[in-house]
């Protein structure tokens, strides 16, 4: 793949999440669902009210029928090209829950291994024309199932994380400490993680070697250069999200220190968990509350330090805030307010030109050796995001760099699948590990968190000459002097 | 849905073959199997997804002992409802039988399996310097198999040939479980070729053995905008009519173009449609030559920009825009019909007027795509299907234009099929005799009649929608001239109406016959040496031998068969065209039946020949793709004068001098020639008391 190839998709997928405004709403075909058999109407506020899709805002059944089953996602959609089924395929979802919503599938619950096997990668989306937000449409598919979201687990995990934030990180702190003071696996068989609802927790943090006993917020709060008392600007807001914050403290720590050295000076938000797992968790209400709670914080900044952008450092978190507005569709008063909240959010992937990256050091670089960039799917995808840490890491790599095949291939991670489908999720990790290996990468640079425990805990098994590093750690560690 | 469950009784024997998780009956995987990329819907009662191509056929025999029908299934990117099961049964799911076996780069051959996609294959292909030449517009997602199915086209294949031209051999299950390996080559009737564009109704390939080509070392893209589709296409006309052969030649309209390109399109304002012209070559000066008459020819009619692309990047924007822009019809409406009309080519302007005309008339939006060069159509009407009244407008529409290009002696499907959806329109093609002799060919290979059931030919309650005997392929309708197309009895020449009559003789006296023609390997005074042949009164095609009718717009010619092939090539030198065949001795009619040279076939565009019965059966036409029913033509290849009498052939011509040829060696053995079952079932259809040649099949049929 070369450059310019991308740079001629790029325009395309950028506009992913900002529907065309200049080009009339909806075409002629365009029909109101009057009895919609995907939900009742008094469960609508577990719901997205509307869909803001490329071609503008849309119902759930629209935006589901919008796909004329043409099949060109399909051999985009890991599932699908790993099992052959149409079944666990991005256009057999998208039919299933247009056939729920027509009535003319009659039990949701015969969709439960076609939804529950989706990577929600949107590598489907970026393959259609028409932009049919497969992800979307699967969650609120899955949103219908019964019981989803209100298992005592989820409720647990969300509530703790919404209502106690630090009571939260202290049970977490006595689970890392379990695993710690050597007690093998005790931490999971406790039941800690679950207890704390996040069994994909258990599983990521199997695969991290160091788990922090200081969090990230906590060391951020301490840090004098970035409280915004008493300041009227900000070039930057760093916003921890929950994967740099609770597990990988060196990404959140290394993003900060990015920041500072290419743009100056800015704040820590000191923000709440983005959303992102109550809303994939199928508690949609909460991550509403998650949302309006950041966006407050956001305003309440912006009224002190005027315009900044929000930097995320894990690119799901920063891909699902740039969507804030499709959670509040039906909501007046926020839906405003989101958008341009959303519309400050920058990943830290496309936030550093390469002329603000700096250099590397000849130590460093060398002891990076041959890198290469994995596609995290809700930059790619979600966010249209593949040139900009491209330009970066050509610069600083040299020729060192070199383009990993089926770079957009999902990692498999995605959340908590590795968790629910450990089957289908280490095949297609097999399949990331042996394009890495077919270039013989020393240095995999991604950009989201989960991807960085999935292909870590990949490499470590199959091919140990190799680590994934976070773009952020990378570019601080590569340019540092000695 | 099915009131008796036919699955249990034969479960656990499939599911020893097959494996236990891959034979699924929950509603899940039955609704995911009930649909394709076309209109039409069915239920499965079982899905099946093979692991291995070697379990295909034990499922078949199994499916086949309890009259099960089944039909396979791919990517699932049919457009005209092929893959859909109409009467229940089994859904073979073969995408996971994706494994590229062998690139024989010295034999110029790949062996893959039915699941490889198709631009996966060419991507293994690229780093040995090949390619395959077939490249449907869905490459990205159809896989090898579904192309043979369907007999796919796409936009190299006016230069390269279809999906049938460029298949070497084939590893096929029979609808009765039996393995077989058939290619083109083999003695005797080509079964291969019947296969290929058989959507599963005959029977399924499991391996494939591919032709494969250098990619050229030169090749030159160029995009031409015009402010009205008619001046490209008359450009499109005077390109071929030039004698330069393009690669591809695709036209798309405005709509499409919009569609495609969104934000990127580029074209100047007023552009009402643009050519993709892409020329290979190996001569860098040749194809410069050629590069600047085409955008001669261009400018000479008002092209606005002729814009050569200056890199890879370029070409492979405006193939995007070309390949992307029925997909991208999905950001216009939820649904499209996708229509695949063919028409001779210079009657390709006539054709868009008529389809535009039925377009508005029915107050719809289409975007218009065009295999240009084929004369191949794609008007991608759009429209929601929940909108049903405009559904029937589409479904009325869509029948229309079909109905327009037979009318200007065209056919129904260049390249994606018959399925379901055009089943009744094979009615207003074909008359009564040739759908017989197709539903005859489905007998042959598939007499319990499982194999993907009520596709390609229509059935009874449509047959009787039909206008039986009207042969409209290529006959022209009322007021327009119709000086060579052939049009039923009247537009043969006496002496072929005397050949049916003398067989409508022969036939109810029961004689045995002997067809012979100048003599050129069948010798009139040896024929009574043959064993099997003492008792046969000779049929002499010598009289069959008027001037060939040469269409030099079109470039096809019709011959009659007992004309020399060596005078038919000299009427064409003197019109200025030849056929890009070697030098080849005997009549037309015996070089086709003889089977002497098999790439012949790949020439061969319609056939008129008489049955035993004297029945006529006119097949194909003067259009260079047609996939409506079975590739019968080339079951004629080899046929040794056993399935009918060839009275005449059309040919596909190139402009230009003939490059020197060296002459041919022939195969003395030509004859030799041991009966497969199947050829065996097809005598017993068409001939069934042997009356013709009778000592090729010995013994009872």
């Amino acid at each position: 793949m070369n450059d310019e190839k991308l740079a001629g998709g790029e325009e395309r997928i950028k506009t992913a999440r900002e529907p065309d405004r200049e080009q009339p709403p909806a075409p002629a075909h365009h029909f109101h669902c009057e009895v919609n058999e995907l939900y009742h109407p008094e469960d609508a506020g577990r719901h997205l009210g509307a869909l803001l899709t490329d071609l503008g805002e849309r119902n759930l059944y629209d935006a589901a029928a919008q796909c004329n089953r043409c099949g060109y996602c399909e051999t985009s959609c890991p599932t699908y090209m790993l099992t052959g089924r149409e079944t666990i395929s991005a256009r057999g979802r998208n039919q299933f829950v247009r056939m729920l919503v027509e009535g003319r599938a009659k039990n949701i619950a015969d969709a439960e291994e076609s939804l529950s096997t989706c990577l929600l990668c949107g590598a489907c989306s970026s393959a259609c024309y028409a932009k049919v937000p497969t992800p979307d449409i699967v969650l609120e598919g899955r949103r219908a199932l019964t019981g989803y979201g209100e298992n005592f687990f989820a409720r647990a995990a969300v509530a703790g994380l919404l209502n106690a934030p630090r009571l939260f990180a202290f049970w977490l702190k006595l689970a890392y400490l379990a695993k710690k003071t050597g007690l093998p696996r005790l931490a999971a068989r406790m039941g800690l993680y679950d207890f704390l609802g996040m069994p994909g927790l258990a599983e990521a943090e199997s695969s991290v070697e160091n788990t922090p006993l200081r969090f990230a917020s906590e060391l951020l709060r301490k840090d004098a250069e970035l409280r915004p008392e008493g300041r009227r600007q900000a070039g930057w807001a760093y916003f921890a999200p929950c994967g740099p914050n609770y597990l990988f403290t060196e990404v959140a720590l290394a993003t900060v220190r990015v920041l500072k050295k290419s743009s100056g000076a800015g704040v820590f938000i000191d923000n709440q968990c983005c959303g992102l797992m109550a809303h994939n968790y199928g508690r949609l209400e909460d991550a509403r509350e998650f949302a309006r709670r950041n966006i407050a914080r956001y305003e309440e900044l912006k009224a002190e330090l005027g315009e900044f952008p929000v930097i995320a450092d894990c690119s799901s978190c920063a891909a699902f805030m740039k969507s804030y507005e499709q959670l509040f569709t039906s909501d007046e008063a926020w839906r405003p307010r989101a958008a341009a909240f959303a519309a400050a959010v920058k990943d830290i992937l496309e936030f550093i030109p390469p002329g603000k990256a700096g250099h590397a050091a000849p130590a460093a670089a060398a002891k990076a050796g041959r890198v290469t960039y994995h596609d995290s799917c809700r930059a790619c995808h979600g966010q249209g995001i593949r040139v900009e840490p491209r330009a970066v890491l050509r610069k600083l790599a040299g020729k060192q760099y070199r383009e990993l095949p089926e770079s957009d291939w999902c990692c498999g991670g995605a959340g908590a699948f590795a968790f629910t489908q450990p089957e289908l999720s280490r095949q297609v990790l097999d399949r990331k590990l042996r394009n890495i290996a077919s270039v013989q990468a020393d240095t995999v640079v991604v950009g989201a968190t989960s991807c960085l425990a999935q292909i870590n805990s990949g490499l470590r098994a199959a091919y140990p000459s190799a680590r994934a590093v976070h773009y952020s750690v990378f570019l601080d560690e590569v340019t540092r002097e000695k | 849905m099915f009131k008796h469950d036919r699955i249990s009784a034969i479960r656990s024997e499939l599911e020893a073959i097959a494996g236990r998780g891959n034979v699924r009956t929950d509603e899940a995987e039955i609704l995911m199997y009930s649909y394709d990329s076309g209109m039409a819907r069915a239920r499965p009662e079982v899905v099946i997804n093979f692991t291995s191509a070697d379990q295909v056929a034990p499922a078949v025999k199994v499916l086949y002992g309890a009259g099960i029908p089944f039909l396979p299934r791919l990517a699932g990117t049919n457009l005209s409802g092929g893959t859909i099961p109409l009467k229940g049964g089994a859904i073979l799911n073969l995408s996971r039988l994706k494994k590229i076996r062998q690139i024989d780069t010295a034999a110029r051959l790949a062996l893959v399996e039915p699941g490889v996609v198709n631009l996966e294959l060419q991507k293994a292909l690229e780093p040995f310097g090949f390619f395959y030449a077939p490249d449907p517009s869905s490459q990205k997602v159809s896989t090898i198999g579904g192309n043979i199915g369907e007999n796919a086209g796409g936009p190299l294949c006016l230069k390269y040939g279809v999906t049938s031209d460029n298949v070497e051999k084939l590893e096929v299950v029979t609808p009765e479980g039996e393995v077989k390996l058939w290619s083109y080559r083999d003695r005797g009737p080509d079964l291969m070729s019947v296969m290929i564009g058989s959507e599963g109704t005959l029977g399924i390939v499991i391996r494939a053995w591919l032709k494969i080509l250098p990619l050229p070392s030169q090749l030159r893209t160029a995009s031409a905008a015009f402010p009205s589709l008619e001046s490209a296409m008359e450009a499109v006309t005077r390109i071929i009519g030039a004698g330069i052969l393009p690669r591809a030649l695709e036209a798309m309209d405005k709509v499409s173009m919009d569609a495609a390109l969104g934000k990127a399109n580029a074209f100047p304002e007023g552009t009402e449609a643009v050519l993709i012209i892409e020329l290979d070559g190996s001569d860098k000066a040749a194809i410069d030559t050629e590069l600047e008459t085409v955008r001669g020819i261009c400018a000479a009619n008002d092209c606005a920009t002729f814009k050569v692309a200056g890199d890879e990047a370029e070409r492979t924007l405006l193939w995007a825009a070309r390949k992307g822009a029925y997909p991208a019809m999905a950001r216009l409406a939820p649904d499209v019909l996708v229509e695949d009309g063919v028409v001779p080519r210079p009657l390709l302007p006539e054709a868009l007027k008529e389809t535009r005309a039925i377009i508005s008339k029915y107050k719809l939006t289409a975007g218009l795509l065009f295999h240009a060069g084929d004369g191949n159509l794609h008007p991608n009407i759009i429209f929601d299907r929940r909108d049903i009244q405009e559904v029937k407008r589409v479904k009325k529409a869509g029948y229309e234009i079909l109905k327009s290009c037979i009318n200007l002696g065209g056919t129904i499907s260049g390249e994606h099929g018959i399925g379901v959806e055009k089943r009744v329109a094979m009615n207003w093609l074909y008359g009564r005799a040739e759908l017989d002799f197709f539903q005859g060919i489905k007998r042959a290979f598939d007499p319990a009649g499982l194999a993907n059931p009520d596709k390609i030919l229509p059935v009874a309650t449509e047959l009787a929608a039909g206008e039986p005997g009207s042969k409209a392929f290529g006959s022209a309708s009322a007021g327009r001239e119709a000086s060579s197309v052939f049009s039923g009895r009247s537009a043969l020449s006496p002496s072929a109406r005397g050949i049916l009559d003398e067989l409508r003789l022969r036939s109810a006296a029961g004689t045995l016959t002997a067809v012979t023609g100048l003599g050129t390997r069948l010798k009139p005074e040896h024929i009574h040496k043959i064993k099997g042949a003492e008792n046969t009164r000779q049929l002499k095609l010598r009289p069959l031998s008027g001037r060939s009718e040469i269409d030099k717009g079109n470039l096809t010619a019709r011959a009659e068969a007992g004309l020399s092939f060596e005078d038919f090539g000299r009427q064409l030198r003197e019109a200025g065209l030849y056929i890009d065949l070697p030098l080849l001795k005997g009549s037309v009619g015996g070089l086709i039946v003889s089977k002497i040279c098999p790439d012949l076939r790949g020439h061969l565009l319609g056939l008129e020949v008489a049955l035993a019965d004297g029945t006529l059966l006119e097949l194909g036409g003067k259009t260079v793709k047609n996939v409506a029913g079975y590739d019968a033509i080339r079951l004629f290849c080899g046929s040794l004068g056993t399935y009918g009498v060839i009275l005449a052939a059309t040919f596909a011509l190139s402009a230009g001098q003939a490059p020197a040829k060296p002459r041919f060696e022939e195969n003395p053995d030509w004859d030799v020639f041991e009966p497969d079952t199947i050829h065996r079932r097809l005598k017993k259809e068409f001939d069934p008391r042997n009356l013709l040649n009778p000592w090729v099949y010995k013994g009872p049929l």
